[in-house]
């Protein structure tokens, strides 16, 4: 047993009490206090998703007024899009893994690692602050546009500010990535060897790094705009709203690849793992990480086309977006090449990143829908809109962060869930995923506006089949938060590489002590997922 | 104990520096949409038709009606706006002149009924079923009518040299003059928003705005304003600067030569 030869206690036992949590320098305990923060931003937002799907159960009112639907959403999605799914992936698992998925053993700034924590935590109390201080921002959705247009320049600016305090965790945890990968690679170690979620990771926080600051800009202007009375946003002193919008974008939209890059990582990361198979095409997957967070830069223009754009200005943008397809699609096709003829052994964490492949495919497919120019305007604002977003960032990005959970569950804890029950729980997601967001597509065709807290009677059915839908997912939600915590309390103890896995977290103990390896690890022959060489170094 | 003493005083201060930042701008100053719903328009709006007929707007109004807010010789996005309005009206399987009414009011006093119904004529082509002739009607009236309506619904221009800086939006009255609803948007509506919009101001329901994001008809002066340009141009480069920076001492530098981790 490892146990016997560990000379040191793992990072849970390292030190006790909540100061030594909430002021850890320790990479790992700092990625568990971010999940412990998104996951309960996650319930709660969850919850106002279930309550806004209630109300849409029947047509006119049964729960809530139109007001309070309003306000519902906004939150809903702002938690979602803000504190859960921006950071989620690379504040969670890029801590927790990064490290140690290139041998060292922290990141390179810890201190700052920490601040990114605080900042984040501070950025979520102003975000939720805004929509209870002041007025008129509680009911605007997660553009916030409508503060700035209907009172230019009043509540917008706190609301930037959140974003920018946001965003400042996000740059800064961007920049600590870029120098640990740069600088902390255990010897050895090229940037050809590196695994592929690490690659995602480098990908991300350039985007993090250079479209965060735009919304830092933005504020700046604003503030510029009430103090100073220059004319920037305001047309009645001569300024330009449209870029305000542009701006807007230029931040958001990378932001979204924020979102997706880390979760093709963790993809590319668990399909080699349970396929025992060298991944298909290392450095086609590694290099479209990067063309996709550059590509990511010129798209912006395509959150516009129905807010005032010159033809060829949208025309371009349409096209730029097509252009982001291809790299996406290069992935995809590695992965399932991955998949064949591979030993495959299917785990709770492959069957969550295999639904991320058959989601983000339809989100992928009904983004192109989107992305060009003719067919937008006939769907943009209805629910075809809000199923595609559903299908990236929940059936994509979310699956992907729990295929991760369930991946690293036993490095954590040193814990192995209950299997069976996490399959349950597994399936009753994707299966209620489904049911609830597929149906929006089909009405969102048929022309049902989104927003609305009331429709029209010839969409009542398929209103009721999503609703339903979403009481099935919940309930695979709450079984697998349960068998989570209660695997995390009583579950019985799981090997050091229980998958057989052969990146270098795998060589350390379960949970990994404070300094994450106790000797060297040994980087695997012919690269991180060649696998035959993995087992002889398994034995 | 020192730590939390520093967290402690942060949140202190940010709980009282939020409504600071949250403090309204006097709305007289700007131009937009003050959202009026489920109020009554005034009893005395007396426009006049492309026909040169006196109308009260009130009175004449007996089902759900949509209020366009426009200036005939608009260069900007009253032509899109009226346009959008016709193809969404045209898509929509609610009937024109039977369920819901339409009726344009420019908001230039110097406007004139000829020109209304050239105009009128332009977009009842647009729209291919209902009674366009009778229901969709073009008005033009006096600064102090004008001014009136305005204040009824809310919306606020600005006059700059011939043309008007004003925001694009329709806006949806029950059959008993009361504001329902406010559509923002300059050129795409969609046919079910207006279908929703009619529905509930036939039954009187007002519904608080979904979609706030206001377009404004507005001539910018790119050559007068290169500051702004200049701003975004400067902090641009200044940011790529410092990541090309950070890349090139990065990639100078390369991998950490210490490494703590013992070869035990």
């Amino acid at each position: 047993m490892t146990e016997a030869t560990l000379p040191q206690p793992n990072f849970f036992q390292a030190k006790k009490g909540i100061a030594s949590w909430i002021f850890t320098l320790d990479h790992k305990r700092i990625g568990l206090l971010y999940l412990f923060s998104i996951g309960t931003f996650f319930v709660v937002a969850a919850g106002l998703g279930v309550l806004m799907r209630l109300e849409l159960l029947n047509p006119g009112r049964d729960l809530m007024d139109p007001q309070t639907y309003n306000q519902v959403f906004t939150l809903h999605g702002v938690i979602m899009i803000f504190l859960l799914i921006i950071p989620s992936i690379p504040a969670v698992f890029g801590n927790f893994a990064l490290p140690l998925l290139l041998g060292t053993d922290d990141v390179a700034f810890p201190k700052l690692n920490l601040l990114s924590w605080w900042l984040y935590v501070i950025g979520a109390f102003f975000a939720l602050g805004t929509l209870v201080y002041g007025e008129g921002s509680a009911d605007t959705g997660w553009t916030f546009y409508a503060p700035y247009s209907v009172k230019t320049g009043t509540n917008v600016t706190p609301t930037v500010l959140a974003a920018f305090i946001l965003g400042f965790s996000s740059i800064l945890t961007g920049l600590n990535f870029i120098v640990t990968i740069h600088r902390l690679r255990t010897p050895g170690m090229g940037f050809n060897q590196m695994p592929l979620f690490v690659w995602s990771l480098y990908a991300t926080a350039w985007i993090q790094l250079l479209a965060t600051p735009i919304i830092g800009i933005t504020l700046l202007m604003i503030v510029a705009e009430r103090v100073f009375g220059i004319g920037l946003f305001d047309p009645s002193i001569g300024g330009d709203p449209i870029l305000y919008q542009h701006l807007f974008w230029i931040y958001s939209h990378p932001a979204v690849y924020i979102m997706a890059l880390p979760a093709m990582g963790i993809v590319s990361e668990i399909i080699p793992t349970f396929a025992q198979r060298t991944i298909f095409g290392y450095k086609a997957i590694a290099y479209s990480s990067m063309a996709i967070a550059f590509v990511g830069y010129f798209v912006w223009g395509h959150h516009m086309f129905t807010s005032g754009m010159s033809g060829p200005a949208g025309f371009i943008f349409s096209i730029l977006t097509f252009f982001v397809a291809i790299p996406t699609a290069i992935k995809v096709f590695n992965w399932v090449a991955t998949l064949y003829k591979g030993s495959i052994n299917i785990q709770v964490p492959l069957l969550f990143v295999l639904a991320f492949i058959f989601n983000f495919m339809i989100g992928g497919f009904t983004g192109l829908v989107l992305g060009s120019l003719a067919a937008d305007v006939h769907v943009h604002d209805t629910y075809f809109v809000v199923g595609h977003f559903h299908y990236v960032m929940f059936g994509g990005a979310v699956f992907a962060f729990f295929g991760a959970l369930h991946y690293w569950f036993p490095k954590i804890w040193g814990k192995m869930y209950h299997k069976a029950t996490a399959n349950v729980a597994f399936v009753l997601l994707f299966v209620g995923f489904n049911v609830t967001y597929f149906p929006m597509l089909i009405l969102g065709l048929q022309g049902m506006p989104r927003r609305y807290y009331d429709y029209l009677p010839e969409f009542h059915r398929l209103n009721m089949v999503s609703t339903f839908g979403s009481w099935i997912m919940v309930s695979g939600l709450i079984i697998m938060i349960v068998n989570l915590f209660v695997s995390w309390k009583n579950g019985a103890k799981a090997p050091d590489n229980p998958w057989n896995g052969i990146t270098l977290e795998w060589q350390t103990s379960s949970p990994p002590p404070l300094h994450n390896f106790d000797k060297m690890p040994e980087l695997p022959e012919g690269g991180p997922y060649n696998y035959p060489n993995a087992k002889s170094y398994q034995e | 104990m020192k730590h939390l003493a520093i967290l402690a005083l942060t949140f202190i201060l940010i709980h009282f520096a939020l409504p600071a930042f949250s403090e309204e701008v006097k709305p007289e100053n700007q131009l937009g949409i003050y959202e009026k719903l489920d109020q009554y328009i005034s009893d005395d709006l007396v426009f006049t038709d492309e026909l040169y007929n006196q109308v009260n707007l009130k009175k004449s109004i007996d089902k759900p009606t949509i209020l366009v807010l426009v200036y005939y010789e608009c260069p900007g996005i009253c032509s899109p706006l009226l346009n959008g309005l016709a193809d969404a009206m045209d898509k929509s399987d609610i009937e024109l002149g039977k369920d819901y009414q339409v009726y344009t009011i420019s908001f230039s006093h110097t406007e004139k009924p000829p020109l209304a119904r050239q105009k009128k004529k332009t977009y009842t082509k647009l729209v291919k079923h209902g009674d366009t002739q009778n229901a969709w009607k073009f008005f033009t009236g006096d600064s102090i009518t004008i001014a009136q309506l305005f204040d009824d619904v809310g919306y606020k221009v600005k006059k700059e040299g011939k043309e008007y800086i004003h925001p694009g939006a329709i806006m949806v009255l029950s059959p008993e003059g009361k504001v329902t609803r406010y559509l923002y948007g300059s050129a795409y509506f969609l046919p079910f928003d207006i279908k929703m919009a009619v529905v509930e101001a036939a039954e009187g329901r007002s519904g608080p705005t979904i979609n706030k994001v206001l377009n404004y008809c507005f001539s910018y002066d790119p050559e007068g304003q290169k500051y702004v340009f200049n701003v975004t141009k400067i902090s641009g480069s200044l940011i790529l600067l410092l990541a090309g920076s950070l890349l090139f001492t990065m990639v100078m530098k390369g991998r950490k030569r210490k490494n703590k981790i013992s070869k035990a």
